[in-house]
């Protein structure tokens, strides 16, 4: 009974990735993906999402470091306001960045004055990614951080170090395995991202057309087009996930931080 | 008391965790060991660790060296990387990701030495830990004796002003403590700067043996504190009469004969004399201790050939614990020892105190330390 269900599971979950690869004969696969629209999508997708996942690594870690080392008040508060994307609809994600940063968004004539318009632009993509990646990175790499044993940081303390050095030689590379994993997930997600995306940033070819955009544009007139890309996504995904498992940090993803391997 | 000029560490502070008060006074002389032992939850690695400013007392005052670490009066609170303590846990805490090396020039690096000068200090401390063929390995590489001794290596590099061990012995298995306590009691004794050290101890062998002073902490107070042969021999509360409730003699190698020593032990109203297991070249003068269990009670001088009989009346019985099933037997023989039997053998043999008995012990169950 419970292998019948695993099985099950397991088929649901492989049937669609298999039709993917079985639909289109490989030619025509290649074919297409020289295709410029395709092209463009890839290397917007790749940008957009390798400077999301950059800057949400850049604001989540202090973040971080606050969550996993104070104590405040207020602590829970923020833990779930930081946690709201992962539970929000992408698409509701996406009307709530317009009427916050669009033209007539709440904080739209503030970006306006300093010459700042985000809707339909490449840089509206990127916050839309930032938006819905952020949280995965901050809980994984606080996570890690927390894990981090209170004795190698008091070590550090009592040998001279100030907080900000000890982080740097002691308490980030202990976590490194949660906050790399972290920044991983991040990615992924950006990658992925579509329906705050569409409604943000709007799905202009070359602008604003990632490749899920693209995908369902493609899927309106070419469906040859549209699982070239799909097929395309998932190696790209598939590779995120088999290197989180087979990294040298890969037996952490998501847990305590991996013994540190001699070099 | 120490001489104030010579005076390193100088604390009185108070910490409440709930219904835990922590109330403590201490004092500890340039280039002396204060021993503090207390059974766990005493308070005796909070104390450190408020030494260290890892923790934050209520009130009081601490002063390293003529420096103020922490004055509640002032507001004064120098945070742990400003303050000069060598602090070493139970458990050692290395990096694990850092190379034995690398651990002990943290420190260094944190305080932006040069290179050379990184370089030049670290082999040198490593090599006073005689673990500088370590330099290359992890932690997770070298054995546990071997990463308390990189840890000291760790601690000792910065020149602290004073050192805060924390059952540094603890972990480690007999034979291995053995051997740390030794690097531990030389690189103790020939540190290059003026360094207090405050040693935390459960173990009444390393009490002894690091010692200068010993206080007793119970329940969050000092409860005694003195030179050790005062503690011995006027202990004030029960618990210092428990711990220190252990036949510990201090005296001279005499004479050695085929692996057995012949100790001649000092000390007031400790004359006598034992035979010991040879341990080896070293000095004459060491500390001899002979645990309670080892020695073996008889009405009747048995035959055989036991290297330390004694004949003396019983002084005292004490039931230990406490109405428990073990009886401490204190013997008027030269030295003076106890003895630990069943409540049953009191029973069958009829001891009772005046009664003389013949105490016997062999060589190998005295313990012989430097």
């Amino acid at each position: 009974m419970l292998s019948l269900t695993v099985a099950t599971l397991l088929c649901f979950i492989a049937l669609p990735i298999i039709s993917l690869f079985v639909r289109v004969s490989p030619v025509t696969l290649w074919t297409r993906l020289g295709q410029p629209v395709v092209r463009q999508a890839l290397w917007l997708s790749l940008g957009t999402s390798a400077a999301a996942t950059l800057l949400v690594v850049l604001f989540g870690l202090p973040v971080a470091y606050v969550l996993a080392t104070r104590e405040f008040r207020g602590k829970r508060v923020i833990q779930t306001l930081v946690e709201i994307p992962i539970v929000l609809p992408p698409t509701v994600a996406g009307v709530g960045l317009l009427l916050a940063f669009g033209r007539a968004g709440l904080a739209g004539g503030a970006l306006k004055a300093v010459g700042i318009e985000l809707p339909f632009t490449t840089l509206a993509v990127v916050v839309a990614q930032l938006f819905v990646a952020t949280p995965f990175f901050i809980s994984s790499a606080t996570a890690g951080l927390a894990a981090v044993e209170r004795r190698y940081t008091d070590a550090a303390a009592t040998l001279g170090a100030t907080p900000a050095f000890g982080f740097i030689r002691v308490l980030l590379p202990l976590a490194l395995p949660s906050v790399l994993a972290g920044a991983a997930m991040s990615w992924a997600r950006a990658l992925g991202e579509f329906g705050a995306t569409i409604t943000f940033a709007g799905n202009l070819p070359g602008r604003t057309q990632t490749m899920p955009l693209a995908v369902y544009a493609a899927l309106q007139n070419d469906l040859a087009a549209a699982v070239a890309l799909s097929v395309l996504l998932v190696i790209l995904s598939f590779s995120i996930l088999l290197g989180l498992r087979f990294a040298p940090w890969g037996a952490a993803v998501g847990g305590a931080p991996a013994r540190p391997r001699r070099r | 008391m120490p001489r104030s000029e010579g005076l390193l560490l100088d604390l009185a502070v108070a910490k409440r965790f709930g219904e835990f008060a922590l109330e403590l006074e201490a004092a500890v002389a340039e280039n002396e060991t204060l021993v503090v032992v207390g059974e766990s939850g005493a308070g005796k690695s909070t104390l450190l660790r408020l030494v260290a400013g890892l923790e934050r007392p209520d009130r009081g005052r601490i002063a390293v060296g003529g420096r103020i670490y922490f004055d509640s009066a002032t507001g004064t609170d120098r945070p742990p990387w400003q303050r000069r303590t060598g602090y070493v846990a139970q458990d050692h805490a290395l990096f694990p990701h850092l190379t034995v090396f690398e651990n002990v020039a943290f420190g260094l690096r944190a305080a932006r030495r040069s290179p050379v000068d990184v370089i030049a200090r670290v082999t040198e401390a490593l090599a006073r830990l005689e673990v500088g063929d370590l330099a290359e390995r992890r932690p997770g590489e070298i054995s546990g004796g071997q990463a308390q001794r990189v840890a000291l290596a760790r601690a000792v590099v910065l020149d602290p002003a004073i050192l805060l061990l924390d059952e540094p012995l603890a972990a480690l298995d007999v034979r291995t403590r053995a051997q740390v306590r030794g690097v531990l009691k030389t690189v103790l004794g020939t540190l290059p700067t003026p360094c207090a050290t405050l040693f935390v101890t459960h173990d009444p062998f390393e009490a002894m043996v690091f010692g200068d002073r010993i206080a007793a902490l119970e329940n969050g107070r000092v409860t005694q504190v003195g030179p050790r042969e005062e503690l011995l021999a006027h202990p004030r509360s029960p618990y210092v009469a428990a711990f220190l409730g252990i036949n510990m003699f201090r005296g001279r190698i005499v004479s050695r004969d085929g692996g057995i020593v012949r100790i001649r032990t000092g000390g007031e109203g400790n004359e006598g004399e034992l035979s010991a297991v040879d341990p080896g070249p070293g000095g004459a003068e060491v500390i001899a201790v002979v645990h309670p269990r080892e020695i073996a009670l008889f009405r009747q001088a048995p035959g055989g050939s036991a290297q330390n009989t004694y004949v003396g009346a019983i002084s005292e019985l004490v039931p230990e614990p406490p109405n428990g099933e073990r009886v401490r037997i204190a013997l008027a023989t030269r030295p003076p020892l106890v003895a630990e039997v069943t409540d049953r053998a009191v029973t069958q043999l009829g001891l009772h105190e005046g009664l003389e008995v013949t105490a016997i012990f062999k060589a190998t169950g005295v313990t012989v330390f430097r």
